[in-house]
């Protein structure tokens, strides 16, 4: 028996020991989401190739998502896996930098470290969601389910070594040295240069300028994006957002441009009704044509706990017939329209 | 036996202890959840404004000065973390925000927390927990059936929040936290004898 209190009292004792060690600590945070969806194209084709809600009349996987965070002090970490099409192989590059099923075995959408070196100024270093566009991989911090065409032909991460200074609640600034675009090594060095600034003119507007250069390994000339996206809470039931980019290569070697336009409306805390405008141009290369595309789609978000239900209709008009649509007897079209209803659950 | 009788009896306390009630905050007139207190004073008039301001300051990260224009008033906005834990785990699930006041009369001084809101937070694209909108949906507010365990525990984090504030700030205005000086290192001359 003796023996049993002694082996408590220790338990306890080093509990006790590692708790004071730990006082500065916060928790392990652990949190993640699950989506899935049903998508219908009107053709019966799949025609909309932007990603993620891609196929067609089936109830399909989105991913599961896992993060870990912890603060010790000053410092932090994020480590964030996916798993799933939408999480591997949609949205992270294997090894030799492609997007192929049958390889891709990498899942990482997070994996960084930050240090806080004082209220103002803080540095990361790791593999980010990238700063650049309005909409992202996860499908929690997205109103609509399919993603635009921005989101497509912009990065979705960025490997680097960022600083952000705040100079106030309003303005911020980052800048870092990033790898080519979502890729976890770099083959020709550390090449990119980036930079964001953030500015909070009025209580719910904010607006960040993203600014992103470089040549990535075996291109031929550089690369420049240049992004504005902002949100503004305009009343207490309606929001707008925007995002509008430019992205050249230098030597006439092509890239796009475009704008979006999110307008939201809360009916309740619980129901909400978005849409999105989107006007898109891929630039010709080497003195091809330029070719263009709109898309609009309105989508609800119907909210229970956790669970988000997102009923969603699209229809994109591929102007130039640059994209090649389909009817269902596979003649060439100009429009598409698609149907689908996606069920997001985060914790 | 004794061991296990001893045991059973520790858990026993420290169950009650953990287990004392919160109760949700009083409502005021209007209907809003408030913290209400009036204290003597302990101290003149500017002392305890420049008090109250010191204590703003020191917990910038908390609550943030509004105005302390006028004399013997100071207003301020503030906000709490709501977290969801479970044994070493947690995630924070939203805040809530609240207006903080503060004034001072010939013999007494008073503060109240009002005007709570709570906004969900949502993970961003870095994977940190932010707020998902810059609009709250006030305390007051009927939860949904499905909700109703979750709106309450909000309610009972913001009493308990509001109370340990006020056992705080009180303590400030009273100067009892004065800046604890940290003892003296012991050193160990280790060439005498």
């Amino acid at each position: 028996m003796k023996n049993h209190i002694a082996a408590l009292s220790l338990l306890l004792l080093s509990t006790a020991s590692v708790a004071v060690a730990q006082e500065k600590a916060s928790p392990l945070e652990i949190s993640g989401s699950v989506d899935t969806y049903f998508k219908y194209d009107f053709s019966k084709v799949a025609n909309i190739p932007t990603y993620f809600a891609d196929e067609q009349n089936s109830v399909s996987l989105g991913m599961i998502d896992l993060a870990l965070k912890k603060t010790t002090g000053k410092a932090s970490f994020v480590g964030e896996l996916s798993f799933g099409p939408r999480g591997q192989y949609q949205s992270i590059p294997d090894v030799l930098g492609g997007y192929d099923a049958a390889t891709n075995s990498f899942n990482i959408q997070n994996l960084y470290i930050n240090y806080a070196f004082t209220d103002k100024f803080s540095m990361t270093a790791g593999y980010m969601g990238t700063f650049v566009g309005y909409e992202v991989i996860s499908p929690v911090a997205n109103f609509n389910y399919s993603t635009s065409y921005l989101f497509g032909s912009g990065p979705f991460q960025n490997a680097g070594l960022k600083g952000t200074y705040s100079f106030s609640d309003k303005v911020s600034l980052m800048a870092g040295i990033f790898n080519d675009w979502n890729v976890y090594q770099d083959f020709n060095g550390v090449s990119h240069f980036g930079a964001q600034l953030m500015v909070a003119p009025v209580e719910g507007w904010s607006a960040y300028v993203n600014f992103l250069t470089g040549r990535s390994a075996g291109a031929g000339a550089n690369g420049t994006i240049i992004d504005l996206t902002t949100s503004y809470q305009i009343t207490d039931k309606f929001k707008l957002g925007l995002n509008a980019a430019d992205y050249g290569v230098s030597d006439d070697g092509g890239g796009y441009s475009g704008a979006a336009l999110y307008p939201q409306y809360a009916f309740t805390p619980s129901v909400a009704l978005g849409a999105r405008a989107e006007y898109f141009t891929f630039k010709g290369a080497g003195g091809a044509a330029n070719a263009s595309v709109t898309s609009f789609t309105l989508s609800g978000n119907i909210k229970s706990g956790g669970l988000t239900f997102i009923p969603e209709v699209r229809f994109d008009n591929d102007q130039d017939a640059y994209i090649g649509f389909v009817k269902s007897n596979l003649a060439p079209t100009k429009t598409a329209a698609q149907f689908s209803l996606a069920a997001v659950y985060s914790f | 036996m004794k061991f296990f009788s001893l045991f059973g009896g520790l858990f026993f306390v420290i169950s009650i202890a953990l287990a004392q009630e919160i109760s949700v905050l009083p409502k005021d007139e209007t209907g809003k959840y408030i913290y209400y207190e009036v204290v003597s004073r302990t101290a003149n008039e500017d002392s305890l404004k420049v008090r109250a301001i010191d204590f703003l300051t020191k917990n910038k990260k908390e609550i943030k000065l509004k105005s302390s224009k006028e004399t013997a008033k100071v207003t301020a906005n503030g906000k709490m973390v709501i977290t969801k834990s479970l044994a070493m785990l947690s995630r924070p699930t939203g805040e809530i925000t609240y207006t903080f006041n503060f004034e001072v009369n010939a013999q007494k001084y008073r503060f109240w927390l009002s005007d709570f809101e709570f906004i969900p937070y949502q993970k961003d694209r870095y994977g940190n927990f932010v707020p998902s909108t810059t609009v709250g949906i006030a305390l007051e507010t009927d939860a949904k059936k499905s909700n109703a365990d979750q709106w309450e525990d909000y309610r009972l984090q913001a009493s308990k929040y509001a109370a340990n504030f006020a056992k705080r700030f009180k303590d400030h205005l009273a100067g009892k936290l004065a800046a604890t000086k940290p003892s003296p290192e012991k050193k160990v001359i280790s060439k005498t004898w």
